[in-house]
């Protein structure tokens, strides 16, 4: 029992460490929550249902098309909203209230356009799974966890070593400095959107093999995301990722002994421990307290 | 008739809601976004007891709204050491916790099932089961929530508020303790969303968790900045016309599949342009 909760709150935390990722990257250089970030995921998986049920598309060029169109869909709403709130110097709770106007807005219209009603990627039966160390693992989670993980190393290589990443990282440390150091902040943010969001449709469409698509599906994953970035440290990729897999496997855990319905009420309980004894997260620097 | 006096009931509990909220956020400057939660916790608490009990749901009302102004006391003390956004995300995180306590707390609440056939309200001799009846007592309760809320924002515990949300740093240096009315903003303000919860129970006759998701509190504070914060009239007018206007949809003749998410997509929408228009709400005294 121990390691089948083990496993499962690896591969779910394998998805809150994507989307904690691409909310961190963003979250770096626009110093706001993006609430809205929950409903790329969502967009994500509905885009990859249009394509690969309704129109019948191959597996996995509908899994590219949905990432790319999740991309387009982040950075078309930071062009559309976000960016005039800059041009305002509106304050961090307007641009939070404004994401889940963006939020609410973009459910419904998916809630409009597919219907209230559950929807799956899954075609087929189930299969049954493999047996590991007493615990059971599908082909599909299997997916999952390696497709995460590679997409996790890959970009962490993308923050961590090529140009791009280290202009997000310098646009995060000091905007001002880094204008002055001729980086074109505006066009950091478009690719902070690009790649964040793009990892949020990937993780929308994921998750929609191992369970359903519904409109509501985007509030629980921004959620954790958020949590799962607070845990780690705000504004530290790599605490947003081991904050993803630390939350997975809390969460799993706890429901050992209670019912699952429990379960978000444990990830907000670890979120307001976090908040009150630790605000700066594991990996956070003590100057981010600052900000608190 | 019926129906539009049906509108004007939950205008005004939602004017109660608007109402508490304003003193938290638009007076205090403290952004919280669990409200729904204190009114979720007032209607589950007078209707168990006058289900279980067979308490008078006045009486309810009363130990409902206490109830909800201890959950109040914990939402304030998470208050004191956080701010701005993650205060916003702390409050929307208690609110998803009291939401997922009654949907799965299954022996005490029901969970999905909800709650049926809670009493109503009744004065000697009569019980206020028609509409008309039941409108007057939420105007009651609306007009002694506005007076208070008036008396409190004008005097000089208000100007304690205010100066709180202008500059916190200044009110400390001036030996305002402002833990204290952190506190105390936070219990008010849940004191009378939890009358707002009660009073809507004891008119439905029926609740479930889904009455007070999460959401519903981004709504209840859509409400308060559309209006406009800081002041009392604007909570009025914001859940006066945010409720009665898309009411209107309703007689587009469309199906409600339809007119259900249009209705929340022009809520979002509004929230968005008022963010980029007018942050401060149609007659606000203050913005984020």
């Amino acid at each position: 029992m121990f390691n089948q909760l083990l496993l499962n709150g690896i591969i779910s935390g394998s998805i809150y460490a994507l989307i904690a990722f691409g909310f961190a990257v963003i979250y770096k250089t626009v110093r706001f929550f993006h609430f809205a970030h929950g409903i790329v995921y969502t967009a994500g998986a509905y885009c990859a249902y249009s394509l690969s049920i309704s129109l019948g598309i191959n597996v996995i060029l509908s899994f590219f098309l949905a990432s790319a169109f999740s991309a387009v869909l982040g950075i078309a709403i930071d062009r559309l909203v976000y960016l005039p709130l800059r041009k305002n110097n509106a304050s961090d709770l307007v641009f939070l209230i404004a994401s889940f106007g963006v939020f609410i807005f973009i459910q419904n219209l998916l809630q409009l356009i597919y219907g209230a009603q559950i929807l799956t990627l899954r075609t087929g039966v189930v299969k049954e799974g493999h047996q590991i160390l007493g615990a059971v693992i599908t082909n599909i989670q299997i997916l999952i966890l390696v497709v995460s993980c590679w997409l996790l190393v890959i970009l962490w290589f993308i923050v961590e070593r090529t140009k791009i990443g280290k202009a997000i990282r310098a646009v995060a440390d000091d905007p001002i400095g880094a204008s002055v150091s001729g980086i074109y902040s505006e066009r950091i943010i478009l690719y902070a959107f690009g790649i964040g969001s793009a990892l949020a449709g990937v993780s929308g469409v994921l998750i929609s093999y191992e369970t359903n698509i519904e409109p509501t599906m985007g509030m629980n994953a921004i959620l954790k995301g958020i949590i799962a970035s607070i845990v780690g440290g705000m504004g530290s990729v790599p605490g947003a990722v081991l904050g993803g897999f630390f939350l997975g496997i809390v969460e799993n855990l706890g429901i050992w002994k209670i019912q699952a319905g429990w379960k978000d009420t444990i990830s907000f309980a670890v979120l307001i421990i976090f908040l009150l004894i630790r605000p700066e997260g594991i990996f956070g620097k003590r100057n981010d307290k600052e900000r608190l | 008739m019926e129906y539009f006096l049906h509108i004007l009931v939950i205008s005004g509990i939602y004017i109660i809601l608007t109402l508490s909220l304003n003193l938290i956020v638009g007076f205090t400057g403290l952004p919280s976004l669990g409200h729904i939660a204190f009114a979720c916790v007032g209607a589950y608490t007078s209707s168990l007891l006058a289900l279980n009990y067979g308490i008078s749901p006045w009486i309810g009302l009363v130990i409902g709204a206490c109830i909800a102004s201890i959950f109040g006391f914990v939402v304030g003390f998470v208050s004191i050491r956080l701010k701005g956004d993650y205060l916003a995300l702390a409050t929307f995180g208690l609110g998803v916790i009291i939401y997922a306590v009654s949907k799965n707390w299954v022996e005490l609440t029901r969970g999905p099932m909800g709650l049926p056939g809670i009493p109503g309200f009744t004065v000697p001799g009569f019980e206020l089961r028609p509409v008309w009846a039941y409108l007057m007592l939420v105007i009651v309760f609306v007009f002694i929530t506005a007076f208070i809320m008036n008396r409190i924002v004008n005097s000089p515990f208000g100007r304690i508020l205010k100066s709180i949300r202008e500059d916190e740093l200044a009110s400390l240096s001036i030996g305002k303790d402002i833990i204290k009315y952190k506190l105390m903003v936070f219990i008010i303000g849940a004191f009378f969303a939890g009358i707002a919860g009660s009073l809507y129970a004891h008119y439905i006759t029926f609740i479930d968790p889904s009455s007070f998701t999460p959401m519903e509190s981004v709504m209840v504070l859509l409400m308060v900045v559309f209006g406009g914060m800081g002041n009392t009239k604007g909570a009025f007018i914001g859940a006066l016309v945010l409720v009665i206007f898309p009411e209107m949809l309703r007689f587009l003749g469309l199906p409600s599949s339809v007119a259900a998410p249009l209705r929340q997509m022009i809520y979002g929408l509004l929230l968005i342009i008022l963010m980029i228009k007018r942050p401060q709400g149609i007659i606000g005294k203050y913005r984020f």
